[in-house]
C-alpha cells in the first residue's frame, strides 16, 4: 500500500502543479528512465519507508510548504528540469564508483546520492525516522539517513511558521492533500473527477497573482544565480528571505506522469518550474505570448505593428521646431573623414590597387569577348625570353658505311649478319643504327623515288614558311648611282641637229674646224677635201685631190691658213684660199710656203730620210691649193698638229718603229722620235702646251717626253684596241677610246690607271674630242648615237673630274658597220661636228 | 567642267584704238567659248548697226590683257587665272592682212642678202655678184665685183638717178656702188678696206651719211658714204685703184670677241651689235665705246631696233627670238616668241607697224609675228624649200626673204586701211 500512497501523492501534486507538455520530449523520455532507475532504487528504499507511512502523513504541512516553495520558483527557473537529469545521470555513475572506491570524496558523493535518494523518495523518508533496521544500505547510510532526519527536524520550526503563514492561502490545497492521502486506491476514479473538478479553480486561480502575492510576501528563493543541480541531493531547493529552506515539493514518478498525462486536459500545458520543481498550468495568454514569440513577433499582441507614421522631422518649417538651436557649423562644411574617405580611393586608383567599377565592368566585358589567338603574329618580343638555346650538338658525319654504295668491308659478312640478327631483341647494342646496304645506284636505293617529291615539297615548306629571320640588306639600286648634277644645270651643250652638209660622194673619214670656227674642212673617201662656211653649211671650196682623204687637221697656228690632209702615203697641207679666210693670212701662207727653206737647214738622218720624202710641188697641184706634200713610206692613219702649228705629227699604219713621224714645217725637215717598236701604234697627240707626245698602241697609252726624250708614263686603258685619244686642253686628262666600245678617262695628276671607264657606246668607238672652252667631251662611233658628256675638270688638285653624260644625239643611219668616222667640237661654241659614214656632215647645236 | 566653261556667259566691253571702228561702250553678254572667228561676225554686225558707212566686212584680231586672241576665249582666260566674272575688256584692232606672195626671183646661187627702198630690189648672192630688181621681179643689173659671197646689201640713198648703195662680203671689203637709173650702170666708187676677216653684215645710218659693217675679225668698222674720197683717203693706201677709190674706216669698234653678227643704227651715233660671244653691244660711235651690254646665252645670229617701240629683237643660235627692252633694268628679255623649228638666221622689224616683225628660218619658214602673241605667229610664210639667209621689210608694202633654194620671194602685204 505504500506504493500507492506514495503514487497518489504524486499524482496529487501533479494535479497541484500541472506539468507542462510543451517540454521537450526527449528530456522528458530521459526524464522517464531516470524516474525509472530512481523507481527501482525507490522500491527498496520505498520498502523500507513504508513502515513510516504515518509519520509521512502526519509531516504533510511541511510538504505543502515545500511545494509552494517549488512553485514560487518555477517562475524564475524554467531550465532547470534540463539540468537535473543531466546532474543526476552523472551522480549516478559517481556513484557507483563510489561504492567501490570508499575514499571521502566517495563519502561525500554517497552522501549526495543518498540526499537525493531522500529527494526522491520524498518526505516519507525523511519523515520516516527509523530507517536503519531493514534498509539494504550500509551503515553510513543509514548514519546520514538519521542525520538528515535530524536536520529535517531542526528545520521543522521554521517550516512550521512557514505553513502557518501559508495556510490561508493554500486551503483548498492542503484539503484536496488531505482527502487523497485519506482516501484509497478504490475511490480513484471519483477522485479523478474530484481532481478535475478541483483543478478548475487551479486554473482559474493566477498564478502570477500568486507569485506576485509571494513576492510582495518575500516568499523568494534567494538561491541566487547558481546551477539548480547543486541543490538536487537536498530536500530543499533553495532560501526565502528569512534563511529558511524551501523544501523542494515531491516529484512525480513515471506512472504518474503518464496517468496524469491522459486523466489531465491541461496536462499539455503544464510546465514543471525547475526553480520550485512545481508545475504550472499556462494561461491562455501565456500561450498566445509563446506563440508570438516562436513566430518571432513582438511579444505584446497590443503593439500595432502597422501604426500610422508620424514624421516628426519633415522639411517644413515649423513655427514652434522641434530643435531649435541654430545648424552646427560642421553642417556646412564638408566632411574631413569623408574627405580622407576619398583621397584614399582616389590615391588607391591612382596607385592602381583599386579599379573603378567601370573599369571593372570594360575588363568583364573584355573577358567575356572572344580571344583568338594571332597565330600569324610576330611574337610579343622580338627575342624569345629566358637564356639562349643551346644549339644540338651536331651530328656526326656520315662514314662509308652509310653509303649507298658502301665498300664490301663495311658490309656486314655471314658472321656479323648473325650477330646483328642475334641482337634483334637488343637494337641499341648493334654496331650501327642501320644495316650497310649496297645498291647499284642512287636510283635504286628504295627511297628514291619518294626522294624527289620529298625534296620538292621540302622546298615548298622552305620557301614558304621560312624557319630563320633573313638578313637582307637592302639597297636602293638609285643610291648605287652617283649623285650627279642635273644635265639641266650643266648647258649649254648640243641637243639637237642644226646643220646638215651634203656634198661629198663617200663616207666623209675626217672634219675640222678652223681656229675661228667660221670654216669646216671635211676630207671624204671620194678624194676631195671641202671647206665649208659654218653658219649656213655652204661648201665654199671643194679640192680634189685624187685620193682617199683618211685624215684633215686645220691648223691650229693663227696666222697660217693650212690643212693637213692625209691621202694614203701622202700628208699634203693644203691652202684653202684667199676666199676662204682671211686674205692676208692666206697670202702670208703661200709666201711663207712659196720658198723651201735652205737646204743646210734640213738635217734628215738616213733612217728618217728613208722613209720620209718631202717632195715639191708641182704647179698644177699648187693651183689646186697644194702647198707642202710629203710622202712616207706607209699610209698615213693619223695626223695632229702641235698647237703652235709648227710640227705635225703623223701616224704610219705598220710603220713598226717608224710609226710616228713629227714633221716641222718651218724647216721642213723630219724626225723619228722612236727607235723601237712599242706595238702598233694607232695614233699620236701633242700635248698642248708641254714638250710631250702621247702615244697610243693598241693597249697602252705612252707619254714621252720629247726634250728629254724619254718615256714619262705609260698608261693601261684596259681595253683592247684603242681606236682614238683626246688631250684636254688643259693637258692633264686624257680620254681614250677603243674598238670595244669603252671610253676611258684617264687623270695624269691621279694615276696611271683610268680614273673612269664609261661604257655607253653599243658599237665600237672611233672618235672622241673634248671641247676647247666649254667641259664638254663627244664621244661616237658604229653605234647610230653620238654622246655628249659633261668633263669638268677643276684646277683644284684635290677634287676628281666631274663626267656626267648629258645627251645621247641620233646620228646618222650607219652605212654598213660604219656610222660616225670623227666628231669635234667647234672652237667656240658648243657645237658638235659630227663626219658621218652617209656622205654628210652634220652640225649639232 | 568643259560644259561649265562652254555654258557660261561672260561679259564683255570692245574698245578700240582704231576710231573708225568704234562701237558703243556698253558690255555685252557671250558665250565664254567664242572663237576669234564668232567674235569677229558680232563686231562686224555691230559695226553694220552703228556704221552703216563701212560696207565691206572688217577682220579683226582681238587683244585680251595685251595678248592676241588665239584660242576661246575661256582658254585664254584660264591660262591667264582670270575670273569670268568680271566684265572682260576685249580689245579689237583690224587684222594685219595676209601677205601673198607676189614673186620669186631666181638667183644662181644663194641669196644671203637683200635690201629693197622703193620700188627696187637689191640682193647679195653667193655667186659674188649683186643684183638689182625692181618689186615687179624685173631683173635690172647683175653686178660682179666681189671675189667671196656677198653677205650684206643695203641701199644708201636716191637722189634722182643716181642711187648709192653700199656691200659687204667675205672677201673682207665692203664696196660703195653708184647705180645710174636711167643709164642702169653701176660703179664702183668706193672699196672699203679694213677689216681682217669676211664682212657678215652692215647697216646704213638712218642719215644716209655713214654705214656700220660687222666682221668676222670681231671689229666693227665705221665708214662714211661720202662718194668723194678727198677728205679722209690716205695717200700712202691708193695703190690700189683697179676698183676705184680705197677707203679706211672712220672708226674702228673693238670689243666684241667673237664674230658680229649683226649690227644696226639705234640713232645718229649709237649703232647696236650683236656677236657670236653671246653678246648684245650698244655702241657710242662718236666716243668708240660701250654704252650696254646685254649678255645672252647663244650665240646671236642677227640684231634689229625699232625706233617705234625702242625695243630689240634678236635671233640666236637656237629656235627662239627674243625681244630685248635695252632700257629696262630687270629681266632683259621682254618675251620670246618660240615657232621655228631650226636656227632662226634673220630678224627684221616692220618699218611702219610697231608690233610686227618678220623673221627668217633654218625651217625654210619665214614668218610674221606679232609682238603680242608670242607662241603663234601671225602668218607663216612658206613657199623657201632650203634655209631661209635673210629677209627684209624696208618697204612696208613687200616683204623680201632671200634663202638657199636660190630664190628671192617677194610677198606683198595689203596695207590696213587703219594703221595703228
Amino acid at each position: 500500500m505504500p506504493p500507492f500512497k506514495a503514487g497518489l501523492k504524486r499524482k496529487v501534486r501533479s494535479e497541484k502543479t500541472a506539468e507542462n507538455v510543451v517540454e521537450d520530449k526527449d528530456s522528458n523520455s530521459d526524464n522517464d528512465g531516470e524516474d525509472l532507475l530512481k523507481g527501482d532504487l525507490d522500491k527498496e528504499s520505498d520498502a523500507t519507508d513504508s513502515e513510516h507511512e504515518d509519520i509521512d502523513a502526519g509531516s504533510d504541512g511541511e510538504r505543502d510548504e515545500v511545494l509552494f516553495d517549488d512553485s514560487v520558483d518555477s517562475v524564475l527557473e524554467d531550465e532547470e528540469p534540463g539540468d537535473d537529469s543531466l546532474e543526476e545521470s552523472s551522480d549516478l555513475t559517481d556513484s557507483e564508483g563510489d561504492e567501490s572506491d570508499g575514499s571521502e570524496e566517495g563519502d561525500e558523493s554517497q552522501s549526495e546520492s543518498e540526499a537525493e535518494q531522500s529527494a526522491d523518495s520524498g518526505a516519507e523518508t525523511g519523515t520516516a525516522p527509523s530507517a536503519a533496521g531493514s534498509s539494504d544500505e550500509s551503515n553510513k547510510k543509514e548514519k546520514r539517513e538519521i542525520q538528515k532526519k535530524e536536520s529535517i527536524k531542526n528545520k521543522t520550526p521554521k517550516e512550521t511558521e512557514k505553513q502557518q503563514t501559508n495556510k490561508k492561502q493554500n486551503s483548498k490545497n492542503t484539503k484536496q492533500k488531505e482527502k487523497i492521502k485519506m482516501n484509497s486506491v478504490d475511490v480513484l476514479a471519483s477522485k479523478i473527477e474530484e481532481t478535475k473538478v478541483s483543478t478548475e479553480p487551479v486554473q482559474q486561480k493566477d498564478e502570477y497573482e500568486s507569485g506576485d502575492t509571494s513576492d510582495e510576501e518575500d516568499r523568494v528563493n534567494t538561491a541566487g544565480d547558481v546551477p539548480m543541480w547543486w541543490y538536487n541531493e537536498y530536500p530543499h531547493v533553495g532560501y526565502d528571505l528569512d534563511g529558511r529552506r524551501l523544501i523542494r515539493p515531491p516529484q512525480r514518478d513515471h506512472i504518474d506522469e503518464f496517468l496524469k498525462k491522459c486523466e489531465d486536459p491541461e496536462f499539455w500545458r503544464t510546465v514543471r518550474d525547475p526553480a520550485t520543481g512545481q508545475d504550472i498550468v499556462l494561461s491562455k495568454e501565456d500561450l498566445q505570448l509563446l506563440e508570438r514569440l516562436r513566430s518571432s513577433r513582438v511579444p505584446s499582441a497590443e503593439h500595432d505593428e502597422y501604426e500610422p507614421w508620424v514624421e516628426w522631422f519633415s522639411r517644413e518649417v515649423l513655427a514652434t521646431p522641434l530643435r531649435a538651436f541654430p545648424e552646427h557649423k560642421r553642417s556646412f562644411l564638408p566632411s574631413r573623414s569623408e574627405q580622407r574617405q576619398v583621397a584614399r580611393i582616389v590615391h588607391a586608383l591612382k596607385m592602381g590597387w583599386t579599379k573603378t567599377r567601370r573599369e571593372l565592368a570594360a575588363e568583364r566585358r573584355k573577358k567575356k569577348e572572344r580571344n583568338f589567338y594571332n597565330l600569324w603574329g610576330s611574337a610579343p618580343g622580338a627575342a624569345r625570353p629566358g637564356p639562349r638555346a643551346l644549339p644540338a650538338p651536331r651530328r656526326a658525319l656520315p662514314s662509308h658505311a652509310e653509303s649507298y654504295n658502301p665498300p664490301p668491308e663495311y658490309l656486314l659478312d655471314r658472321k656479323e649478319m648473325k650477330e646483328w640478327e642475334k641482337l634483334s631483341e637488343t637494337p641499341w647494342k648493334r654496331k650501327y643504327t642501320f644495316l650497310p646496304t649496297r645498291h647499284a645506284s642512287l636510283r635504286e636505293v628504295p627511297a628514291y623515288p619518294r626522294f624527289v617529291r620529298e625534296r620538292f615539297l621540302r622546298c615548298l615548306d622552305l620557301y614558304l614558311a621560312p624557319r630563320a629571320i633573313k638578313m637582307r640588306l637592302t639597297i636602293n639600286a638609285e643610291d648605287l648611282v652617283p649623285k650627279l648634277p642635273s644635265p639641266r644645270d650643266l648647258q649649254p651643250f648640243p641637243t639637237g641637229e642644226v646643220l646638215r652638209m651634203r656634198g661629198h660622194d663617200a663616207l666623209v673619214r675626217s672634219a675640222d674646224f678652223d681656229p675661228s670656227g667660221q670654216y669646216i674642212v671635211s676630207g671624204s673617201d671620194d678624194g676631195t677635201v671641202k671647206v665649208w662656211e659654218t653658219q649656213t653649211g655652204r661648201c665654199l671650196r671643194t679640192a680634189a685631190l685624187g685620193a682617199a682623204v683618211a685624215r684633215v687637221a686645220w691648223t691650229p697656228a693663227a696666222g697660217l691658213s693650212l690643212v693637213a690632209a692625209a691621202l694614203g702615203r701622202r700628208l699634203l697641207l693644203l691652202n684653202p684660199g684667199a676666199d676662204v679666210g682671211a686674205h692676208r693670212v692666206a697670202a702670208a701662207t703661200d709666201a711663207l710656203l712659196a720658198e723651201p727653206p735652205p737646204q743646210h737647214d734640213v738635217l734628215m738622218d738616213e733612217r728618217t730620210s728613208s722613209c720620209v720624202q718631202w717632195e715639191t710641188v708641182d704647179a698644177e697641184q699648187w693651183a689646186r691649193g697644194v702647198r707642202i706634200s710629203i710622202a712616207h713610206f706607209k699610209p698615213v692613219t693619223h695626223v695632229s698638229w702641235h698647237a703652235r702649228g709648227d710640227y705635225v705629227a703623223v701616224t704610219l699604219a705598220e710603220g713598226a718603229a717608224r710609226a710616228v713621224v713629227v714633221h716641222q714645217l718651218s724647216r721642213r725637215r723630219s724626225q723619228l722620235p722612236f727607235r723601237r717598236a712599242k706595238g702598233l701604234v694607232q695614233c699620236a697627240v701633242f700635248h698642248p702646251h708641254r714638250p710631250l707626245i702621247f702615244v697610243a698602241t693598241q693597249r697602252v697609252v705612252r707619254v714621252y717626253d720629247l726634250v728629254k726624250q724619254e718615256l714619262v708614263r705609260k698608261l693601261q686603258a684596259g681595253a683592247q684596241w684603242i681606236s682614238a685619244m683626246a688631250v684636254h686642253p688643259a693637258g692633264d686628262n686624257l680620254l681614250v677610246a677603243s674598238y670595244d666600245r669603252k671610253l676611258v678617262w684617264f687623270d695624269l695628276e691621279l694615276s696611271a690607271r683610268p680614273y673612269q671607264t664609261l661604257r655607253l657606246h653599243g658599237g665600237a668607238v672611233r672618235a672622241v674630242a673634248f671641247h676647247r672652252r666649254y667641259p664638254l667631251f663627244a664621244s661616237a662611233g658604229d653605234d647610230r648615237y653620238l654622246l655628249v658628256a659633261h668633263g669638268m675638270v677643276y684646277n683644284d688638285l684635290l677634287q676628281n673630274p666631274l663626267l656626267v653624260p648629258l645627251k645621247q644625239l641620233a646620228g646618222p643611219e650607219p652605212r654598213g658597220e660604219l656610222c660616225v668616222l670623227d666628231v669635234r667640237w667647234h672652237p667656240a661654241q658648243p657645237w658638235l661636228l659630227a663626219a658621218a659614214a652617209d656622205h654628210t656632215l652634220r652640225l649639232y647645236a | 567642267m568643259a560644259d561649265e566653261t562652254g555654258e557660261a556667259q561672260l561679259q564683255v566691253r570692245f574698245i578700240t584704238k582704231q576710231e573708225q571702228y568704234a562701237v558703243s561702250d556698253s558690255p555685252y553678254a557671250i558665250q565664254s567659248n567664242v572663237q576669234p572667228l564668232e567674235l569677229n561676225k558680232l563686231l562686224n554686225g555691230l559695226l553694220k548697226e552703228t556704221k552703216p558707212s563701212i560696207e565691206k566686212s572688217v577682220e579683226f584680231d582681238f587683244l585680251i590683257c595685251g595678248e592676241l586672241l588665239v584660242t576661246s576665249i575661256s582658254e585664254c582666260l584660264q591660262d591667264k587665272g582670270l575670273s569670268t566674272e568680271d566684265t572682260l575688256e576685249i580689245e579689237y584692232l583690224e587684222r594685219f592682212p595676209a601677205p601673198s606672195p607676189q614673186d620669186c626671183l631666181m638667183h644662181d646661187d644663194w641669196v644671203s642678202a637683200v635690201h629693197t627702198h622703193g620700188n627696187w630690189i637689191l640682193s647679195g648672192s653667193y655667186d659674188n655678184s649683186i643684183h638689182i630688181w625692181n618689186t615687179k621681179g624685173q631683173h635690172k643689173l647683175a653686178i660682179p665685183g666681189h671675189t667671196s659671197p656677198v653677205k650684206a646689201i643695203s641701199w644708201v640713198s636716191f637722189n634722182g638717178d643716181q642711187a648709192v648703195f653700199v656691200s659687204g662680203s667675205h672677201d673682207q671689203s665692203a664696196m660703195l656702188w653708184v647705180w645710174n637709173v636711167s643709164r642702169n650702170s653701176v660703179e664702183c666708187v668706193v672699196t672699203c678696206r679694213g677689216h681682217d676677216k669676211g664682212v657678215e653684215c652692215l647697216a646704213v645710218s638712218a642719215d644716209s651719211k655713214c654705214f656700220a659693217t660687222g666682221s668676222w675679225d670681231n671689229n666693227i668698222c665705221l665708214w662714211s658714204t661720202s662718194l668723194s674720197d678727198e677728205d679722209n683717203v690716205p695717200v700712202k693706201k691708193k695703190q690700189k685703184p683697179e676698183q676705184g677709190n680705197t677707203r679706211e674706216p672712220t672708226s674702228v669698234l673693238k670689243g666684241h670677241r667673237e664674230a658680229v653678227s649683226g649690227v644696226q643704227w639705234m640713232d645718229f651715233n649709237t649703232v647696236v651689235s650683236s656677236g657670236w660671244d653671246h653678246l648684245l653691244k650698244i655702241w657710242d660711235c662718236e666716243l668708240g665705246g660701250i654704252k650696254q651690254e646685254i649678255a645672252g646665252n647663244k650665240a646671236f645670229f642677227d640684231v634689229d631696233w625699232s625706233p617705234l617701240t625702242s625695243s630689240l629683237i634678236t635671233a640666236s643660235a637656237d629656235r627662239h627670238i627674243r625681244l630685248y627692252d635695252p632700257r629696262s633694268t630687270d629681266s632683259i628679255v621682254k618675251t620670246t616668241f618660240t615657232s621655228h623649228t631650226g636656227w632662226v638666221q634673220s630678224v627684221r622689224w616692220s618699218k611702219t607697224r610697231d608690233t610686227l616683225f618678220l623673221s627668217a628660218g633654218y625651217d625654210g619658214l619665214v614668218k610674221l609675228w606679232e609682238t603680242r602673241s608670242p607662241k603663234t605667229p601671225l602668218y607663216d610664210l612658206s613657199g623657201h624649200e632650203d634655209k631661209v639667209l635673210c629677209c627684209d621689210w624696208s618697204n612696208p608694202t613687200f616683204l623680201v626673204t632671200g634663202s638657199c633654194d636660190n630664190t628671192l620671194r617677194i610677198f606683198k602685204s595689203k596695207h590696213a586701211t587703219g594703221n595703228a
